[in-house]
C-alpha cells in the first residue's frame, strides 16, 4: 500500500497554475500551439490487420480478427463489428489489470460509435449465408503508453488496422448450397473489408478560463483540464459522433469553432492514414512478388546478354538490371545501381547488388536459364498483363525511382498503359533509356552500339 | 605517487561499464586502501561491476559507478524536490520519487515551533534535504541545512516542475556549469532548482522563457556539449521569432 502511494504520479499546484497561465498566452508546455496535433506515426506488422500508432508519447496497438458466427436475430443479413479495449498497467500507474475501468469502456464506446453509427464499415458485405452465418469482426485495442489523448490515437490505430485487414474468402457449397467453405489464403486471395469513409476522432480539452481550448491534450493537460469533448468527423466534414462526458459547461460558439477545427484535422489525419496504408500495401505486394521470382518474365530489351542476367530477378528490378547491363561496365553500373538504389526500397537495393554480381556473366545467357532461348515480347506482355492487378502500386514506386533516368522500366508494359507515363513497347523504352541515360557516355562506344543494334534487330 | 588508478594501459575510469566487467585488478594495488562506492563488488582479486554506468574515480581512493535511472534511491545528504501528499500531526508525508513516502517533521524549519507550523496543502512543491535514509524505513527530511538555517529550502512558488532522470540532475548540478545551462543563462534570466531525485523546477517572468528552458534541459541529456549549445541556439531563435 505504501509503495502504491509512492508510485502514483502527482500533479503539483505549480504545474496547474503554470499550464493555465501559459495557455493564456497561447503556449503549451511542449511548445505546440493550441490547435496543433502531435506527430503521428503509423506502423504495421507482418500480420495483416494490426497497426501500431504513436501520437507523441501515447502508444496504442490495434488488432483485427474475424470469425464466422450466427447473426443477431433482428439483423440476419449483417455482420457484426465489436471493439475491446485493454488498458495495460504498463501504460500508466493508475491502470489496473482486470476489469476494464470506466475510462476504458468509454474509449471503446466512442470509437465503436464512430464506426458503427456512421456505417463506415460495410456490415452487409460481411454476410455469408443470410440468417445462418456472418463474419464477426473484432477489434482489440491495447494501450501501451498513456501520454494523453488515448481516444484519438486508438481511433487511428483501429482505422489503420481495419484498412489493412484481409478476411478469407468463402463460398457456398455442399449438396444443398448451404455449407460455407472458407478458403485458406494460399488458395484464394483474402479480401479486404469494405470501408466507406474514415471517421477520425479529434479531442478537445477545455480549461477553467473561458474559451481556452486545446487540441490533442497531453497527459499533463488532461490532469489540469476542466472538461473534454471528442468530435468524430470524416474527411467530407460529416459529423459521425460527438462525445462530451461531464466536465465544465461550454459555450455553443466554442463548440462550433471546435467542430470547424476538427474538420480540418480530420482531413489531414485521414490523408496520413491513407498514405501509410498505401505504402504498406505496396510493400506487401512487393513481398508477394518477390516470393515467386521464377515466374517473372523478363527483359524485353532484346539484348541477349540482358536476358540471361535478368531472368531470376523480381520484375521491378528488370529496368534497373537492364539499364545497368546496357552499360556493361561494372563500375558504371554500380554507379547507376547506387543512384537507382537510393530511389528504391531496400528490397530492390538488394537485388540491385545481385545484378552487380551477375554482371560478371556478360557474354551470353546462362545455360540454366529456361527463358534464354529467345523471349517473345508478346508472350511476356501477356503474362505480365495477367499479373497486372498486383503490380500497379509497384509501378508507382518504380516510376518514382525513374526520376533519376526519367524513364519507366521497359519491363512493365501493362502498368505503363495504366499510368500512361511512358511507352508501351519494350524496345522503345530500351531505346529511350539508351538516349536519356547520362551514364551511357561513360560506356565504351563499342558496347553501346552493339546493344543498340541488337535491340533494333530484335524489333 | 598517483598514477593512473588501475595502472594498466586500458584504464576503465570514465568509461562506460556493463555488469560483469572487471573494473580493476586488485592484485596490482595490494598496498592501497580503496573505497568502493555504488555498484562495485570485490570478488577476491577482481573488482566487478554490478550496474551499467560510468566508472568514476576521485582522489585519493574512491571508486564508484554512476548510472542514470528514473527511480531515485534516497540517500542521506541529498537535496531533493518533494511533493507534499498529506499532513499528519507530527510530520508531512512527502513524495520524493523513492520507494516509500518520506516524513518531513513539522518542526524541521528554521525557527519552527508548534505555533508557526507552515500550511502545506497536498500538491505543494518543496525543496528539502534528506536527513536519514535507511533501507526499509521511510526516509526523513528537513527544510533546514545541517546547521539549522533555512538556506533556500522550503516551498517553491510558481514556476514549472518537470521530471527527468537522476543522471540529468547530476549533470545539471555538476561544476563547471553544464553547457546547456551555461548557454541558456547567457541569454535568458530564470531561476532553477534541481533535485537529485530527478525533478527540476524552473521559474521565469514569462511563460515562454520557462517553456524554452524546460524543453532545452529535457532534450539535453544525451547530447554532447557542442550539441547542447547548438540545440539551445535553435530554441532561442524560435523564441525570438515568436515574440
Amino acid at each position: 500500500m505504501e509503495t502504491r502511494l509512492a508510485n502514483i504520479w502527482r500533479l503539483t499546484v505549480n504545474e496547474k497554475k503554470f499550464i493555465e497561465t501559459a495557455l493564456q498566452s497561447d503556449l503549451r508546455i511542449d511548445g505546440r500551439r493550441p490547435f496543433d496535433f502531435r506527430n503521428i506515426s503509423i506502423k504495421f506488422s507482418r500480420e495483416e490487420g494490426s497497426a501500431e500508432v504513436q501520437l507523441g508519447q501515447t502508444h496504442v496497438m490495434a488488432f483485427v480478427t474475424a470469425q464466422l458466427t450466427q447473426p443477431y436475430k433482428d439483423r440476419p443479413n449483417e455482420g457484426t463489428l465489436s471493439m475491446f479495449t485493454e488498458f495495460s498497467p504498463m501504460a500508466d500507474p493508475s491502470f489496473e489489470p482486470g476489469r476494464p475501468s470506466e475510462a476504458a469502456v468509454e474509449l471503446g464506446r466512442v470509437i465503436d460509435r464512430g464506426l458503427r453509427e456512421s456505417r463506415a464499415v460495410d456490415t452487409e458485405s460481411l454476410c455469408v449465408l443470410s440468417g445462418k452465418s456472418v463474419w464477426a469482426v473484432r477489434v482489440d485495442l491495447h494501450i501501451l503508453d498513456n501520454g494523453g489523448n488515448l481516444v484519438d490515437a486508438a481511433n487511428i490505430a483501429a482505422l489503420a488496422a481495419l484498412l489493412t485487414f484481409r478476411r478469407p474468402e468463402c463460398s457456398l457449397g455442399g449438396e444443398d448450397g448451404q455449407q460455407v467453405i472458407v478458403h485458406p489464403p494460399e488458395v484464394r486471395e483474402p479480401l479486404p473489408l469494405i470501408i466507406h469513409h474514415l471517421p477520425i476522432a479529434v479531442t478537445f480539452a477545455f480549461f477553467s478560463n473561458e474559451s481556452t481550448v486545446v487540441v490533442d491534450p497531453t497527459h499533463y493537460e488532461e490532469a489540469v483540464m476542466g472538461g473534454r469533448m471528442t468530435a468524430t468527423l470524416n474527411a467530407n466534414n460529416d459529423i459521425c459522433a460527438i462525445q462530451k462526458a461531464g466536465g465544465e459547461g461550454v459555450l455553443q460558439s466554442v463548440i462550433m469553432q471546435c467542430l470547424r477545427i476538427a474538420g480540418q484535422k480530420a482531413y489531414d489525419i485521414s490523408t496520413k492514414i491513407k498514405n501509410a496504408v498505401e505504402s504498406y500495401n505496396t510493400e506487401r505486394a512487393l513481398r508477394k512478388i518477390k516470393r515467386h521470382p521464377s515466374s517473372v518474365a523478363l527483359d524485353i530489351s532484346g539484348a541477349g546478354v540482358n536476358i540471361g542476367k535478368n531472368q531470376n530477378k523480381p520484375v521491378p528490378q528488370k529496368g534497373d538490371s537492364e539499364r545497368s547491363n546496357l552499360t556493361s561496365e561494372k563500375s558504371v553500373a554500380d554507379q547507376s545501381m547506387d543512384i537507382e538504389g537510393e530511389a528504391k526500397s531496400s528490397e530492390q537495393q538488394q537485388t540491385n547488388k545481385i545484378d552487380g554480381d551477375a554482371k560478371n556473366f556478360v557474354g551470353g545467357p546462362s545455360s540454366w536459364d529456361p527463358y534464354s532461348a529467345g523471349v517473345n515480347s508478346d508472350f511476356l506482355k501477356a503474362s505480365l498483363a495477367s499479373r497486372g492487378t498486383t503490380m500497379p502500386s509497384r509501378k508507382e514506386q518504380d516510376s518514382r525511382g525513374e526520376n533519376m533516368s526519367g524513364e519507366a522500366k521497359p519491363v512493365e508494359p501493362p502498368e505503363d498503359i495504366n499510368v500512361s507515363s511512358s511507352n508501351i513497347e519494350a524496345s522503345e523504352t530500351v531505346l529511350r533509356t539508351n538516349g536519356e541515360k547520362t551514364l551511357k557516355d561513360a560506356v565504351k562506344p563499342k558496347n553501346k552500339r552493339k546493344m543498340k543494334s541488337s535491340s533494333t534487330s530484335e524489333r | 605517487m598517483e598514477t593512473k588508478p588501475s595502472g594498466s594501459p586500458t584504464s576503465l575510469v570514465d568509461q562506460f561499464v556493463m555488469p560483469g566487467d572487471e573494473a580493476l585488478d586488485l592484485s596490482t594495488m595490494s598496498n592501497q586502501t580503496i573505497k568502493l562506492g555504488r555498484s562495485l563488488r570485490q570478488d577476491g582479486d577482481v573488482l566487478s561491476v554490478m550496474k551499467a554506468g560510468t566508472f568514476k574515480f576521485s582522489k585519493p581512493n574512491k571508486y564508484w559507478v554512476e548510472s542514470s535511472q528514473k527511480r531515485y534511491e534516497p540517500h542521506a545528504g541529498d537535496s531533493v524536490l518533494g511533493i507534499v501528499v498529506d499532513s499528519k500531526a507530527d510530520n508531512f508525508l512527502v513524495d520524493i520519487k523513492g520507494p516509500a513516502l518520506a516524513f518531513l517533521p513539522v518542526l524541521a524549519f528554521e525557527g519552527g515551533t508548534r505555533r508557526n507550523i507552515p500550511k502545506f496543502e497536498a500538491g505543494t512543491l518543496i525543496y528539502v534535504r534528506v536527513v536519514k535514509a535507511n533501507p526499509g524505513m521511510n526516509p526523513e527530511l528537513s527544510c533546514t541545512d545541517a546547521s539549522g538555517k533555512a538556506a533556500e529550502f522550503g516551498q517553491l512558488k510558481d514556476g514549472y516542475m518537470f521530471e527527468s532522470s537522476t543522471g540529468l540532475s547530476r549533470m545539471l548540478l555538476s561544476s563547471p556549469t553544464c553547457p546547456v545551462l551555461d548557454a541558456l543563462g547567457k541569454k535568458l534570466s530564470f531561476e532553477i532548482a534541481v533535485g537529485l531525485n530527478g525533478r527540476v523546477w524552473v521559474n521565469a517572468t514569462s511563460p515562454s522563457t520557462v517553456i524554452v528552458v524546460a524543453n532545452g534541459i529535457m532534450n539535453s541529456e544525451f547530447k554532447s556539449g557542442v550539441q547542447q549549445r547548438g540545440m539551445v541556439e535553435k530554441l532561442l531563435q524560435n523564441l525570438k521569432l515568436s515574440t
